[in-house]
């Protein structure tokens, strides 16, 4: 169809891609090759270290979802069962009932149950808990800290960059393999 | 297809024309947006839980000054006692160590474990509390014996001891022992017992204490009733006082007092955590005075239980008091021990 | 842990320390404390509830993910080599919009794998999942092959795009060739900062993927409403001068071995296919020979812009090391360093447990760590900002360079890396209709131009 210098300049192009092309694979099969050294099968997802969690509000203001996948989480293990709960009371409560102005969630996501005289089971509503750790201040700063917060996997997304962990004081964000997905406080200290 | 000059549909000089002009509007952007970045909040908190208020205390209520302080010469301390001769012992790490005058450490006693109380006879005896046992030893420090574990889920957090009697706070199982001075159990006290009238300890966290005053009572704190219970060497409920509140004349918090000690004439010194302060107290429990406020631990107050150590204890203080008044604070955080005296 | 033991022991004996201090851990966490016992219930047995732990999602539908994005490449091939179908790719990628963008939410995607890519060389604490590797991979292996069928079927960014593109406008030359570098510039600072741990900016700047979730930011979703109606009017204006993986996808296909063509036979030069292109990337035949009297000057050109190059690339390096510091200040650990530094020269009160105050606290219990950790990123930016901007001077001499070669062309064609493989143009070639009989052999136009003969 066309004259023989054109079709040689097309040669010399092919011959040029091919090089390039196979170049490339190469790279691409490298790469994949090295990052086997530490890749792995599973995936990772989000989580909080409880130990350095400093219980800011950006849980509950930086996590992409409306409301965040960051909720407050009950060891009840370690709780003490307290009748006057810092987790539940605000610091200075009129009265130790659970009418609303008592309560130090905002929005009073904490159920407090009678269990035997004297104490009393907290459990957290997670439909209504935001992770303002408002909470887990209350409980670190004068209980036990059983209550913390830890990204709940059934609501997380798992976004390739936790938009929380960017903005975390405490760099307490991690990734963890997807089989452990969680950091609990347990009842054995270490 | 038009066999000119520059048969490209873009030259390379209008490009780059545009692309400079373009390029500096890019940058102006690229400057904007991560100071943009930088400016997004930080600065407030809407669920901040504030306790600011409450960390300032009334200076007009303090009447102690401080008069020394030293340090505690072992990490993880945990109780301070006062032994005959006003002699100051501490209950730090596997250790008790005596402390003469101005924190020079004098006799040193290796535990088995890690101290967590201590108590001081008269004659000289040194009852050491374990997590789940007491360790003996004599004056000069050799060991004499080492008593039984009490069954249940021992967890020794205060001694007291009498003239023929000691006796051990139990955190764990919430009970307060009585032994005899060779480690036979006497009686098992302050458990809950309506017939009695005895409430029976709350105790969320390990902070139970004991001491014995001039009146001849047990002063035991119960964390979560907010109180200070005397009992008889035999069981009997005395009554208790204190209430809960962040104020400063109550008890704060879900659980305090954790510490007491007892002044010569029978008034009562506590200490609390979470709003660290140490607070004197009337033997029927009328409001006296401040020894030291919130304000004066900065570094207990910042501790939360996030940083709790292998005995679940986070922040915390100790007191004692010595025959000529003074008190002893021991603060678990800084390794401190002040040294309080009346204001005149 | 992994990197200390680097430094201090050599390969073999490696192992066996990191055996040592597994059983360590192992002990220790035997002989650990066990916690204040709470309270016993006595009068009631009440037990104590065990703390939930809603599981993550399956292991084996990460691997269905993958599976997907195979399958799907596999058949935007055949839909676009093969049946030559722009409604089969239409179709296509409404499963991908479905799938990865609205089902998956974005978040399991080929644009932001090169930074998991790049912090798994650099941080060998991190372990890139093999869906991130294979996410990467796939599409490129195909664009090397057979050119952008990712972008034409399977990516969701691209596909909700094209759904909301109605009335494209021809993008001024100049700005499509300027804005063209942008992917280039996004690719080389997210690579750069995922090196140096600073975290995903391109995720972080990433417009649909709070679409796709349906909530998000204002900001961010405000964002990714300007695109969907900047889209309106200019075709994948997210795809062609912002998508860092499509600036891979388009080296890539430069190299493809097979690519797509307008016509299934020859071209009549009728122009109808440049016209039927939203995104202007169908080139036209070359001019023909450069009269002999400009060939000297304009290899002497050449020769120049090819000398330019390492000049370019080292100005480049030269800037970017300068400018490192304001670049590193997107590293959270350098911007904690910063404030602690700002407020030990001038205190400033902070607010109650905000999230400045309390991260400064951490920086007061332990400047000195905080300090070193930031210096010694300031190093390490040094080195990546130079690399950042000698690979800015390198796209912006290889652009020079592209703009002065001729391209030798006797159809209209799409151009080879530009062309998103969207399959719009097949049925705009008058010789397709035929071949389809659409339409009559006889109603095709007369060939214009002379280096081209109709055959039927």
């Amino acid at each position: 169809m066309n004259p023989s210098p054109r079709s040689e300049a097309v040669t010399r192009r092919q011959f040029f891609r091919n090089g390039a092309r196979l170049a490339a694979v190469t790279g691409l099969g490298t790469l994949a090759g090295v990052l086997t050294g530490h890749s792995q099968a599973k995936t990772t997802v989000w989580q909080i270290d409880p130990a350095k969690c400093l219980r800011c509000d950006r849980c509950a203001t930086h996590c992409v979802l409306e409301q965040s996948a960051v909720k407050c989480v009950h060891a009840h293990a370690l709780c003490g069962y307290c009748q006057l709960c810092t987790g539940y009371f605000n610091p200075e409560p009129n009265d130790l009932t659970t009418a609303a102005e008592n309560q130090l969630c905002p929005t009073a996501a904490i159920q407090r149950t009678f269990v035997e005289d004297p104490y009393y089971e907290y459990n957290i509503d997670e439909k209504l808990c935001i992770g303002c750790a408002k909470c887990v201040e209350g409980c670190n700063r004068f209980g036990n800290g059983s209550l913390f917060l830890q990204v709940r996997h059934d609501r997380c997304v798992n976004c390739n960059e936790c938009s929380i962990a960017i903005g975390c004081p405490g760099d307490a964000f991690r990734r963890v393999p997807v089989d452990q997905p969680y950091l609990l406080k347990t009842t054995h200290a270490h | 297809m038009n066999p000119t000059l520059y048969p490209r549909p873009l030259s390379r000089r209008e490009f780059a024309g545009q692309v400079a002009r373009g390029a500096l509007l890019a940058g102006a952007a690229l400057v904007a947006g991560p100071a943009a970045l930088a400016a997004q909040s930080g600065q407030n908190n809407p669920f901040a839980y504030d306790l600011s208020r409450l960390s300032q205390t009334d200076s007009k209520l303090v009447r102690y000054e401080e008069t020394g302080r030293f340090r505690c010469p072992h990490a993880e301390p945990r109780r301070v006692a006062v032994g005959p001769g006003d002699a100051l012992f501490v209950a730090a790490g596997n250790y008790v160590t005596a402390l003469g005058a101005g924190g020079a450490s004098g006799l040193e006693i290796a535990l088995s474990g890690p101290a967590r109380c201590v108590a001081v006879a008269k004659d000289g005896t040194i009852y050491a509390g374990l997590r789940d046992h007491v360790e003996v030893f004599d004056a000069k420090g050799q060991r004499r014996a080492a008593w039984e574990t009490p069954g249940g889920k021992p967890w020794f957090t205060g001694l007291a001891v009498g003239e023929n009697d000691v006796f051990a706070a139990d955190a764990g199982n919430r009970v307060l022992f009585r032994f005899d001075r060779s480690g036979k159990l006497v009686r098992r006290l302050g458990e809950k017992n309506k017939e009695r009238g005895v409430p029976g300890f709350i105790v969320p966290s390990p902070y139970l204490d004991v001491e014995l005053g001039p009146d001849g009572l047990l002063h035991v704190n119960n964390p979560g009733r907010h109180r200070v219970e005397a009992y008889t060497f035999d069981g009997d409920f005395e009554g208790g006082w204190g209430k809960p509140t962040a104020a400063i004349d109550g008890f704060c918090g879900c659980c305090n007092p954790i510490g007491l000690a007892v002044l010569p004439e029978g008034r009562i010194v506590t200490c609390e955590k979470g709003l660290p302060r140490v607070k004197v107290y009337g033997a029927q429990g009328e409001f006296d005075s401040v020894v030291a406020g919130t304000d004066a631990f900065p570094e207990n107050a910042k501790v939360g239980a996030g940083e709790t150590r292998g005995d679940s204890t986070l922040a915390g203080l100790d007191a004692a008091a010595d025959s000529q008044g003074r008190i002893y604070i021991l603060d678990f955080v800084t390794g401190d021990i002040r040294v309080m005296k009346r204001k005149a | 842990m992994r990197r200390l033991l680097h430094r201090l022991c050599p390969s073999s004996s490696r192992w066996l320390v990191l055996g040592a201090l597994l059983l360590l851990n192992t002990v220790s966490r035997l002989a650990a404390e066990p916690r204040f016992p709470p309270p016993d219930f006595s009068e009631t047995n009440h037990r104590i509830p065990v703390t939930t732990t809603p599981g993550a999602r399956a292991l084996w539908l990460q691997y269905a993910d993958v599976a997907v994005l195979l399958a799907c490449l596999a058949v935007a091939l055949w839909l676009i080599y093969r049946k030559r179908s722009r409604r089969g790719v239409f179709w296509l990628s409404l499963f991908s919009l479905a799938y990865f963008g609205f089902y998956r939410q974005g978040c399991i995607c080929a644009i932001g794998s090169p930074q998991n890519l790049a912090l798994g060389l650099f941080d060998p604490s991190y372990a890139v999942p093999f869906t991130a590797t294979a996410f990467f991979v796939a599409p490129l292996l195909v664009a090397l092959f057979a050119g952008r069928a990712f972008c034409a079927g399977v990516c969701p960014h691209g596909a909700i795009q094209d759904l909301v593109l109605v009335k494209p406008l021809k993008v001024p030359l100049w700005l499509e060739h300027a804005l063209g570098l942008v992917p280039f510039l996004f690719l080389g600072a997210g690579l750069i900062y995922a090196a140096t741990g600073t975290g995903f900016v391109i995720c972080r700047y990433d417009p649909f993927v709070p679409l796709f979730r349906l909530s998000g930011r204002f900001f961010v979703l405000m964002a990714g409403g300007a695109f969907l109606v900047l889209g309106m009017f200019v075709g994948r204006a997210y795809c062609r001068f912002l998508c860092p993986y499509g600036a891979l996808l388009k080296l890539a296909s430069l190299f493809s071995k097979w690519r797509v063509r307008v016509t299934p036979d020859t071209c009549t030069q009728c122009q109808l296919c440049e016209h039927s292109c939203p995104f202007g990337v169908i080139r036209e035949p070359s001019a023909g020979a450069l009269p002999p009297q400009f060939l000297g000057r304009e290899r002497r050109r050449l020769g120049g812009l090819l000398l330019l190059l390492p000049a370019l690339i080292a100005g480049g390096a030269w800037l970017g090391s300068k400018l490192s510091v304001p670049a590193s200040q997107l590293h959270p650990a350098i911007q904690l360093a910063e404030r602690y530094v700002r407020q030990q020269k001038a205190p400033a009160p902070y607010g109650v447990q905000t999230a400045d105050a309390l991260s400064l606290q951490r920086a007061e219990e332990n400047p000195e760590a905080i300090l070193t950790a930031a210096a010694d990123l300031r190093q390490r930016f040094k080195l990546a900002s130079a690399l950042f901007g000698g690979w800015v001077g390198l796209v912006l001499g290889m652009k020079l360079i592209s703009l002065s070669l001729r391209p030798s062309r006797t159809d209209f064609e799409p151009d080879r890396g530009a062309c998103f493989a969207c399959a719009r143009c097949f049925l705009s070639c008058p010789n397709e209709r035929v071949r389809r009989g659409l339409m009559p052999a006889s109603e095709l136009p007369l060939p214009v131009g002379g280096n081209a003969g109709l055959v039927t």
